[in-house]
Parts: structure tokens; C-alpha cells; sequence
């Protein structure tokens, strides 16, 4: 560690300037739009948001869904994590590499897929129809269930990168230990892996989660006008009805959220491991 | 590679100098359809014709008079082309300039509806076209009526416009028109929209997204505007374009001027270009849009897939611009707490 | 648990998270005119088509030329940040690190829009200057950050060597810190390049007459077209950045780094 301030200052001042100027200073006017009222600070532009009820179903399903995707990853997610921490050395690098790969693959691409998947002429309702489960093909595209299958499939490895991290830290003979004294594997998942990944849930729960709330090409795609989440319905008041207000409002809504996530899933991390 | 190179070069040094001094460049605001056709037909002869360069910028007309907007101060855009509705509520918020109708020496040509149509030479229309419902004529047999869109048979088949975009009221207006209730405020055809929200399989914001659906067989059925026929018939399924029996409905769409943008006379040269017999012909032809100019003579076949003649433009039942304008937070505040629940 | 249950769970997973991929390679291989699958007939014909079509290669040209210079830049400024931070004492070093990576948490579509309407609308600059700040500014947090993990596991001692055999400190930069970084600072690139490339939301108010990222490009495309060159073209992108990321772990273990 060398003591010259000055010297020190001058390498990390551009960068945070460059962020401030246009970054903090840009998105912190926009925020504060929805505070202006007639006689200064006002929250009417809050009431007004959340007193319409198309404003209230959309953040509900928003938070429903991201809440959903995270849910059904972390189960999924421990599942994979698990059997891929379980594989020899070199085919879990492997595994771990093919679970990454999605994520260099372009959203619009990994969404526009999924229109020739769950099309009503798409591969699922064609395979449905051939193995006579149904005659008319299913409306999938365009409901909360398409939305929900595509951002699953967006974020999904997100959090098995973080479980399988958490995993790996784990003291080898915890599990076997725990079996010998006789603990059955659900007695082992709530009582020592659920503990000792704790970390690896939350940051894999807070991506997953956020991720989710701010994705905007998934449900653009597979919703449509019709499953309209925060971020379509941003992009939609500002290009349909120029309406920034309603624009500040969720941009607030999407960061608190965010912020709140990640810290409500740290309490409950810390708040259980004092308890064991 | 070396191409790449050349052209992130060319972009780091005309970077941050946005209007920079190239010879003559017009920009123009368009819809997004039929873009090959109207490179073909329109902006390449031009280019040719001015020596000059031509910019196009595409999306649907919300988005792009939200741009122009936004850019009033220092206009990006020169010319655009928007429905009557948007260039009116462009005139009130004094985005645009009158057009200089003097210099267009093909003005006289045009049919009297397309002349001056929201008033004061802010607009001159270019094309108008009737709006109904096209569907797959292997799936339903046939539609009488505009109701009919809501019927059981098409439930789960169909989609919408939404209500924000420019086939949305005319569509709530003719189905208000079915159930005997024609009042302004369509509080009527939204209310039976909401009553059926669960059968439309999704509300459109751009028709060039239907096409598309149509193949999937996402739907079998919805209201489209003439101009996007095109897209329909040639894409291998049976196609049909309805005629119900309350009529159909449609709009114009108009040229107007952005103002102070400081490049008039190139976009005079231009629109005058896209008014012309020869270039109204050719646009009709290849059945992209139906002619404005009446000196315009297309076949009879070319014709039937047309909102062709003066008869035809007088008969259709459109929502007048100032309506479009003065209801449309109402609309869509009931649209909002109604449909989008 | 026993090895059929593992290789079960793991193949139902991978399925359900590169099956997707794997039909839009094949959709895009279709011989007929509309998206399918599976597609009718085989051919190459959309493979070649993404090439001849013009709005594509400008807006490749766009997004290649944001992913590199952004990404150049983002560790122009990260470099020096993440050095700053790791060795010297800087009074406010947390808020630094704070304000440093504060994009990360803000959603893109709100940066774009920001910045169109305060920056963009008020002082005229390019909407293709805008974009390569806001590029810019998202890679920063990633920058910083690989580089500040490169940085720990480099020994201080080493540098304190090099100033006692009479380096400058410019010189103890150049000679030891640098080379011994280098691999993160590939990383870096790697992980700036690749999500500045894929990144949708902040570009979607960024964009003007012929100005237009990759991705935005795309989506405009396909709705106006269904015919499955939007599938090949996200195929070659996908094999693009799978290549460039694998050559990036075969030759410098990227995996490590970030």
C-alpha cells in the first residue's frame, strides 16, 4: 500500500467523474421528475401511478414473475449445481462451461428462439399434436406462461454458476458426514447445504431476481401489448404517450426493487445462520 | 475485416459532429412497411435525380413523432410521413411548418380530400387506404361483420390494434358501429373489447407484425389497413380481405414539414418526387400505397387490391382528425382500466 | 446419488437451456421462406443471405465498433481506477467504488433514456457518441472489477521491488504490474466486448437515422420479416461470441478471472 494521496486520487477520479457526469447525474435528474409537483417535492405522480389499475396488474405480474424465475431457479438450480459439483474434476469444467455458454449468447437470439418453440405451429404444439396429447395446439405465446419460460431460460444459469460456486467452497465430507449420522437427504439439504451456500443463493437469487424484473427483449417478444411487465410498459409510455413522469416513476420502482431484493435476501441469509 | 475498420474509422471521426458539413442530405421520417418497394421505387430514383443523399429513419408513427419532438430544437428529422391525427397534434404543439404547396407542381393532381386535410397547408396527403379484416380463408369461411371479430368462432384466433395506434379507434369505431353505438367516446366497443380480452390473442402495436402471426397461425383474423395487404397475399396461405356490411373504415396519410429544420427547398424537391403521376403509378402498382394523385390510371386488377378512385375515398368512414385527437387520452384511459386489467 | 439420476437432471437442464439454441442453428439451415421447425428442406441460402443485407452489416459495423472502443475506453479509465484503489490509500475509496459501479444496478433502458433526454436532446451531440458513453459507462463496473481481482492476487512486494532497484513508479507499472495483470486485463475485454455486444436496453432509445446497434437492428427486422435469416444471423453471433470466449479460456483460462 503506498501512501501518495494525490497520486492515488489522480487514478481514480477520471473514472468516477466519467460515472457521475454520465451516469449518476443523467439518471438522478430522470428520477427526480416524478417528484416535481406544483409547489416542489410532490409524490402525486406515485399516487397517480399506482391508483391506476393497468399500472398496479402490471407491477404486480412483474413481481410475480421475477419472483416465480428466481423461485423455480434456485430449485432447479441446486439440482444441477448439485450434480455437477458431484462430477470428476474434468467434466465438471466442462459442464460448468456448457451451463455458461447461454450467456454469451445474444437475448434476442436465445428469445426469438423460442418463438419456433412455443408457436401454435411451433416444435412443442407440433410434437403435442403427433403424439395425439391434444388436437388443437396450445396458445402460448403472448401469456405470462411464455414470459415466464423465456426469462427462466435467460437467467437460469446465473444462478447454478452461483450455487455451483457456494458448492465448491463447501468442506468436502459435510454431506457424507451428515449421512453417517444417519440424516436423510432432505434433513441434508435444509441442514448443512442450504447453510453453507447461503452466499451463493443470494447472489444468485438477487441476479436472477433483477435480471428478470429488467429484462425488456423477453417480455417484449413473448408478451407482447397484452403481458406487459415494468420495463415494456416504461418503453411503451415513453415512444406511445411521450410520458416521462410515468417513466421516472417505474425507473425508481425497477432500482428500489432491485435494491430491496438484494438486501431483503441478505437479512434472511444472515438472519438464519445466527440462529444455527 | 478491413471494411469493419474503415467503418468504425469513418464513425470515430464524424463522431460528435452530428450536422456535418456533407453536400445535401434529407432526412425522412417513414412507417417501417414495404421498405424495399419504396427504396426501389422512391428514395433510389431520387437520390439519382438529386444527386443528393437520402436518410431514412423507420418505426411507427408514435415513436417517431415522439423523436421529432424531442429534437424540435435542432430537427433531425425534415420530412416525415404520419397519419392526420399526428400531424394535427404536431401542428398544435408547433413541431411543423405550412407546407409551401406553390412549389409542388404536381398539388393540382391530387384528389380534393388530400389537398389540405387538417388545414392551413400543414399537411398534404399522399395516400389514404380503407381499413377492414383480412383472414385466412382456410380457416373461417367468411366475415359479414365487423362484430364478427369477436364471434366464438374466432375467439382465441384473432388480434387487435391497439388502441394507441392508428387502426385502434377506427377498428373500436366500426365495431361500435355493429352494436349501434357510434358515440365519440367509444365507451361502448371498448367495454365489448374488455368483455373478450381473453380471446384476443395479443393487441398489435405494428401491423407489419401480423403477417407473421398470420404464418404461425397464431390468428386467423384481424383488422388491417389497405396498405399492409401487400404483406398478406403473397406469403402462401389463402388470404381474403372482408367487406362487412357496416362499411369500412380507414385514414390518410400525410407529408408534413418539420419545423426550421433549414433543409426545405430538398424536401419540397422530394415530396413533389413521391406526388408525381409516374411515381404514384409505380407505388400503386407494386400495390405499396393507393394513389392520392388522381391522374393516376392503374388496371382493374391492380385496382381490386386498392383503395382506388375518388368513389371509393369518399365512401370510407373515417374518424375525423380532430376527434382522434381531442378523445384520445379518453380512449386510451379506458382502454387502460378496461382492456389492459 | 447415483450417476443415472446426475447425468438425467444435468441432460434435462442443458436441454432446456441450449435446446433453443441448437433449433435456431437448424431453423436458420431452413430451404423454405418462413421460420420452422423443423425447417423444410436444407440449404444455406439464409446463412448468405444476413451478408447481403445492408442495414445488417451497418449495424454490425455500429455494435463492433461499441464493444471495442467502449470497451478500450471503459478500461482506459478502469485500469488506473482499480490500481488506484488496490494500492494507494484514497480518501473516499469506497464511495469511489460505489459511484464506479453504480451502473451496474441501474436498469439500461433507464440509462438510455436518461441520457437521450439530458444529454442527447440539450447539447446536440451525436445519438453514436451517446451510445459509445453509455456503453462506456456499463462496461466500467465490469473493468474495474476483474481488474481489481487480478490486482489482489498480485503481490505488493513485487512492485516495492522494482521502485528499490530504481524504477519510477510509471516504470514499476509498465514493467511489473501491467504484465503480471495482463491476463485479467484480456478478461476484462472479453466480458466488456461481449455484453456491450449482446446489450439491448440501453440502446433502445439510442438510436437515429441509420444509427442502430446489431440487436435493435434485429428485432426491427424480424418484425417486419418472419423469414429465418434473423435465425441465422443470431446463430453466427452466438458462434462468434462461443468462439471468441473459448479461444479466450483455451489460451488464457479466462474462467479464472472473472
Amino acid at each position: 500500500m503506498f501512501e501518495n494521496r494525490t497520486i492515488g486520487l489522480a487514478l481514480t477520479v477520471p473514472a468516477a467523474l466519467f460515472a457521475a457526469a454520465l451516469f449518476i447525474l443523467p439518471v438522478g435528474i430522470l428520477l427526480s421528475e416524478a417528484f416535481k409537483g406544483d409547489n416542489g417535492f410532490s409524490l402525486m405522480a406515485y399516487v397517480d401511478f399506482f391508483s391506476s389499475p393497468r399500472n398496479q396488474t402490471v407491477f404486480f405480474r412483474t413481481l410475480k414473475l421475477a419472483g416465480l424465475v428466481a423461485v423455480v431457479s434456485a430449485v432447479v438450480g441446486y439440482a444441477a449445481a448439485f450434480c455437477i459439483v458431484s462430477l470428476p474434476a474434468k467434466s465438471r469444467g466442462r459442464m460448468f462451461g456448457l451451463v455458461t455458454l447461454p450467456l454469451m449468447i445474444s437475448p434476442v437470439a436465445r428469445t426469438y428462439a423460442w418463438l419456433v418453440i412455443l408457436g401454435r405451429t411451433g416444435f412443442v404444439n407440433s410434437m403435442l399434436v403427433n403424439m395425439g396429447i391434444t388436437d388443437t395446439p396450445f396458445r402460448i405465446l403472448f401469456t405470462e406462461t411464455a414470459v415466464f419460460i423465456g426469462l427462466l431460460q435467460l437467467f437460469m444459469p446465473l444462478m447454478i454458476i452461483s450455487l455451483v460456486s457456494a458448492m465448491e467452497n463447501m468442506p468436502r465430507d459435510a454431506i457424507p458426514a451428515a449421512r453417517i449420522l444417519g440424516a436423510n437427504w432432505f434433513q441434508v439439504f435444509t441442514k448443512v447445504i442450504l447453510p453453507l451456500t447461503r452466499e451463493g443463493l443470494v447472489v444468485g437469487g438477487t441476479l436472477v431476481f433483477t435480471g428478470s424484473m429488467t429484462a425488456y427483449i423477453t417480455p417484449a417478444i413473448l408478451g407482447g401489448s397484452k403481458v406487459l411487465m415494468l420495463e415494456t410498459l416504461l418503453y411503451q409510455r415513453v415512444t406511445v404517450a411521450n410520458d416521462f413522469v410515468a417513466a421516472s416513476v417505474i425507473a425508481m420502482i425497477l432500482i428500489v426493487m432491485a435494491f430491496s431484493a438484494n438486501v431483503l435476501l441478505k437479512q434472511i441469509a444472515t438472519a438464519r445462520r445466527t440462529r444455527v | 475485416m478491413k471494411r469493419l475498420l474503415i467503418a468504425t474509422t469513418a464513425l470515430t471521426l464524424t463522431m460528435g459532429t452530428a450536422a456535418s458539413a456533407q453536400d445535401k442530405t434529407l432526412t425522412i421520417s417513414v412507417y417501417s412497411f414495404a421498405q424495399d418497394e419504396f427504396k426501389e421505387l422512391v428514395y433510389d430514383p431520387f437520390q439519382e435525380q438529386c444527386g443528393c443523399k437520402l436518410v431514412v429513419e423507420t418505426g411507427n408513427s408514435v415513436e417517431r413523432l415522439a423523436k421529432i419532438e424531442a429534437n424540435a430544437a435542432s430537427p433531425v428529422i425534415d420530412m416525415a410521413v404520419i397519419s392526420t391525427a399526428d400531424a394535427l397534434s404536431a401542428t398544435r404543439k408547433g413541431l411543423l411548418q405550412p407546407i409551401d404547396t406553390a412549389k409542388l407542381s404536381s398539388y393540382d393532381k391530387l384528389y380534393e380530400i388530400a389537398k389540405d386535410p387538417i388545414g392551413d397547408h400543414m399537411a398534404v396527403g399522399y395516400t389514404f387506404y380503407a381499413t377492414s379484416i383480412v383472414y385466412r380463408s382456410d380457416k373461417i369461411d367468411g366475415i359479414e361483420s365487423w362484430s364478427d371479430l369477436l364471434s366464438p368462432e374466432l375467439a382465441g384466433n384473432v388480434a387487435l390494434p391497439d388502441v394507441t395506434t392508428n387502426q385502434g379507434p377506427p377498428v373500436l369505431y366500426m365495431l361500435g358501429k355493429a352494436i349501434g353505438d357510434t358515440d365519440p367516446s367509444l365507451t361502448a366497443p371498448i367495454e365489448l373489447v374488455s368483455e373478450h380480452a381473453d380471446d384476443i390473442v395479443t393487441f398489435y402495436v405494428r401491423s407489419s407484425q401480423l403477417a407473421q402471426l398470420m404464418q404461425q397461425e397464431e390468428i386467423w383474423a384481424a383488422p388491417i389497413g389497405r396498405f399492409a395487404w401487400g404483406q398478406f397475399k403473397d406469403n402462401g396461405f389463402p388470404m381474403a380481405w372482408a367487406t362487412p356490411k357496416e362499411g369500412q373504415t380507414g385514414g390518410m396519410n400525410v407529408m408534413v414539414m418539420t419545423k426550421d429544420n433549414g433543409n426545405e427547398d430538398l424536401a419540397l424537391e422530394f415530396m413533389d418526387f413521391w406526388l408525381s403521376t409516374p411515381i404514384q403509378t409505380a407505388l400503386a402498382e407494386a400495390l405499396v400505397d393507393s394513389p392520392a394523385n388522381s391522374e393516376v390510371t392503374v388496371s382493374d386488377e391492380i385496382a381490386d387490391n386498392l383503395t382506388y378512385g375518388p368513389e371509393t375515398a369518399n365512401n370510407l368512414d373515417l374518424i375525423p382528425a380532430d376527434v382522434m385527437l381531442d378523445q384520445r387520452e379518453n380512449w386510451l384511459d379506458q382502454w387502460n382500466n378496461k382492456v389492459m386489467q | 446419488m447415483n450417476r443415472v439420476a446426475t447425468w438425467a437432471i444435468l441432460g434435462l437442464t442443458l436441454t432446456f437451456l441450449i435446446g433453443p439454441f441448437l433449433i435456431i442453428v437448424i431453423a436458420g439451415l431452413s430451404a423454405g421462406d418462413s421460420l420452422a421447425f423443423p425447417p423444410q428442406g436444407i440449404s444455406l441460402k439464409w446463412y448468405i443471405k444476413v451478408f447481403t443485407v445492408e442495414s445488417f452489416q451497418a449495424s454490425f459495423a455500429m455494435s463492433m465498433f461499441l464493444a471495442i472502443f467502449g470497451t478500450l475506453a471503459a478500461l482506459l479509465l478502469g485500469i488506473p481506477a482499480a490500481y488506484g484503489m488496490a494500492r494507494y490509500r484514497v480518501p473516499g475509496a469506497e464511495f469511489v467504488r460505489l459511484i464506479v459501479s453504480s451502473p451496474i444496478i441501474v436498469p439500461g433502458i433507464i440509462v438510455g433514456l436518461a441520457l437521450l433526454r439530458y444529454l442527447v436532446i440539450p447539447t446536440g451531440v451525436s445519438i453514436a457518441l451517446a451510445l459509445f458513453l453509455a456503453h462506456t459507462a456499463l462496461i466500467l463496473p465490469y473493468a474495474v472489477r476483474v481488474v481489481s481481482g487480478s490486482l489482489d492476487n498480485l503481490r505488493v512486494d513485487m512492485e516495492e521491488a522494482a521502485l528499490l532497484l530504481g524504477c519510477s513508479r510509471m516504470g514499476a507499472f509498465w514493467r511489473v504490474v501491467l504484465p503480471n495483470i495482463r491476463g485479467g486485463v484480456l478478461a476484462a475485454f472479453i466480458l466488456g466486448f461481449v455484453t456491450s455486444f449482446n446489450q439491448v436496453p440501453v440502446s433502445l432509445f439510442l438510436s437515429g437515422p441509420g444509427v442502430r446497434t446489431l440487436p435493435i437492428d434485429m428485432i426491427a427486422y424480424m418484425e417486419i420479416n418472419y423469414d429465418p435469416s434473423v435465425a441465422a444471423l443470431s446463430a453466427l453471433l452466438a458462434v462468434m461470441s462461443v468462439g471468441i470466449v473459448f479461444a479466450a479460456e483455451k489460451f488464457l483460462g479466462f474462467s479464472r478471472y472473472v
